[in-house]
Order: C-alpha cells, then structure tokens, then sequence
C-alpha cells in the first residue's frame, strides 16, 4: 500500500498547522498512538521551519504524504522566491530528529530545497 | 494567605533590606514566603480551561516581578500590591494565549475531558492509545479528536512566556528544592544550550527526558505525576520558545 496525499501551502509559518492536521489525520488512519502523533507533529514543525525559517519566507512548500505499510513517509519541498539560503536544521533541531523520528533528512541546497522524513508505526 | 503582625512586621524589615540591598537570598525568602498567595490567585483562574500548574507557573513570574518592583517606602503593604501585579500577569497569559478565543469552547473542554481519558487508556492499555480508542472511549469522532489535540497546542508562543534571566531559574527553584530542578543533573545541564536553560526548571526536565534521554511522552508524563497530553503541551510550548528565543540571538 502506498497512498499519497499532497498539500500545497505558502511558506509562512501560520499555515504549519495544516501541514500537522494532514500528518495527525493520515498517522491516525495507520493507527498511530498519540505519543507517536505528538513525534510526528514535532519533527513536522522542526523540518517545516528547517525550509522556511521561523518568519516564513516567500514561495510555497509541497508536502506529500505517502501512507505505508511501515509508517508514514513525509516529504515536503520548497519553493521559493527569496533567493536567499534556507536555514537548515540547527544542532538542536537535529537533536529533536533523532529522537521523534525514524529517519529524517533535510537537502537545504538547490532552487528547491526538501525534506524527508519516516515515522513507523510501533508494533502494538 | 494572612501572616500574623510579627511575621508581617519581619517581612517588612526584610523587603526594606532587600530594597536597599537586592539580595538575592532576601530575594529567595521573600519570594518564597509569598507563594501561597501566587498560588492561591492562579487557582481564581483554574475554571478557564488551562492547568493549574501553568497558572501557578505564571503566577509566581508575576510574584517575583513584585518581589523586584516594590517599594517598601510607599507605605502600600506588598500583598495588594503583589495581588494587583499577579492578576495582571494572569490576565495577560489568557489574553496573549488567545485561548478562549481562537478556540471554541467546546475544544477547550473536549481537550480537557481527553487529558484524563487519555491517561485513563493508557494504565488500562499499559500504552499510548491510538486516536481510534480515545475516540471510542469518548463517544466522539476521531477527526473531533484531533482536533481537539491540536487545541491543546493553541499556544501562541509570545515574548511574555520567555522569564527574563534570573526570573524562572536558579534562585527561586534551588531555594525551594524544586524537585523538577534537582532532577535535571549538572551534567547535562552544562551541555544543555543555553537557550535551553532559560526555560522553565520543569520544561528542561520535559526536554531533557524527551530528547536526551528518550523517554516516551507517556512515560515522562508517569514519572512526573502529570498527564500526556499536559507533557504535549509543554513540548510544544518549550520548543516554541526555544525557536523564539533562537530568532531573536543576535
């Protein structure tokens, strides 16, 4: 199974929210704890402001979602029009990473820097 | 909170010292002796949809920043004046938060029903419950669920929350044995980044049990005696301020 869901929004941290709804709705329908929603939400916010900084920035991102046997597979990529370099994951973000998610990854380079981001589903 | 006239006369005597001399173990002991009083004006506000415990948090900012502004000269006796500071501290949290606001009434009480159902599932379940259980055990949709879970997250982090240095740290905490404070060891806490140490003593232990020591939201919410969904929220609010307080570095 590997369904996929796409939410394109504008690259300003007031829309985050629904870039989280989306992931808490989707890890919902896989059976996610809500321990596990509450990772997802934070590695969601961390990766989001790793593109667009925390006053946002011009452009939009596209995340996708793809629902999969294992878990959910989140991608988000931006695309901006600022010209400016996209902030990255600081130490702490990083350390945030590692512990709320299974696999993450953030490509700040490029025109359109993204985002990758696993988090399993726990064996019940 | 009444203290007999020698105990009053005392405080006096010290809040006329500490005028004079800003000590910070004055400071402490004045601070200290008046954390009924926070805590019995945070409680007037506990029917309003936020946890005791946060409300006793920003109660005491508003006592301490009492403690630093009175003056003792003014003949006012300090437990009015600390009153009108504390109260406006409370009313600031709620109005800044926007809480009552921005969500309806019927999330804030579905949310504060979840907190309780949710650390109710999780002893019966010896785990976190999906979004499914909780939705069944409180006869509500899961999408009502989740929305009510991102309720709880309706902080809008403003530079109020951020204690200025000195407020929220070390004096206050250490002088009252914060058990919070203790459990956070040296160790870690000279790793921590300095950011991280201008939060709130129990919003470190949060974040240090999360993401240093890998604890799982319900298991820190078992080892501090509060609920998941109110650790949730003190994750968000922390990492909020930890961005906040990151933007704003030179």
């Amino acid at each position: 199974m590997s369904d996929e869901v796409q939410l394109v929004m504008p690259a300003d941290p007031e829309f985050l929210r629904l870039a989280r709804v989306t992931a808490m709705g989707l890890a919902s329908r896989l059976s996610f704890t809500i321990d596990e929603i509450d990772d997802l939400r934070i590695a969601i916010d961390e990766l989001v402001f790793g593109l667009i900084g925390t006053a946002g920035r011009p452009g939009r991102v596209t995340m996708r979602y793809a629902l999969q046997d294992a878990g959910l597979e989140v991608r988000g990529t931006g695309s901006f029009e600022d010209g400016a370099a996209t902030p990255g994951l600081t130490e702490l973000s990083e350390l945030i990473l590692d512990a709320v998610a299974d696999e993450h990854s953030l490509e700040p380079d490029g025109p359109n820097p993204t985002f990758r981001l696993l988090k399993r589903r726990s064996e019940a | 909170m009444a203290f007999d006239a020698d105990r009053r006369r005392e405080l006096r005597e010290m809040f006329t010292a500490f005028a004079a001399s800003r000590d910070e173990g004055l400071r402490a002991t004045l601070i200290e002796a008046h954390l009924g009083l926070a805590e019995y004006l945070a409680r007037r506000f506990s029917n309003r949809g936020e946890p005791l415990d946060d409300l006793v948090q920003v109660a005491s900012t508003g006592l301490i920043k009492a403690v630093d502004r009175f003056e003792p000269e003014r003949g006012l006796e300090f437990s009015t004046y600390a009153t009108h500071t504390i109260v406006g501290e409370l009313k600031r949290h709620f109005r800044d938060k926007g809480w009552a606001i921005r969500v309806p009434r019927r999330m804030q009480e579905l949310h504060l029903r979840l907190t309780t159902l949710v650390s109710t599932l999780n002893q019966d379940l010896g785990r976190s419950p999906t979004v499914a259980e909780i939705a069944q055990a409180a006869g509500v949709s899961e999408e009502e669920v989740l929305e009510a879970m991102e309720a709880g997250q309706a902080y809008r982090f403003t530079s109020l929350d951020a204690p200025s240095p000195g407020e929220d740290s070390g004096t206050l905490a250490s002088s009252i044995g914060d058990e919070d404070e203790k459990m956070v060891d040296v160790e870690h806490r000279v790793a921590l980044s300095p950011l991280i140490a201008k939060l709130p003593a129990r919003q470190q232990t949060i974040l240090h049990l999360r993401f240093f020591e890998g604890l799982t939201q319900s298991e820190i919410a078992t080892q501090l005696g509060i609920s998941q969904m109110h650790v949730s929220r003190l994750l968000a609010r922390s990492l909020a301020q930890l961005r906040q307080d990151a933007t704003d570095e030179p």
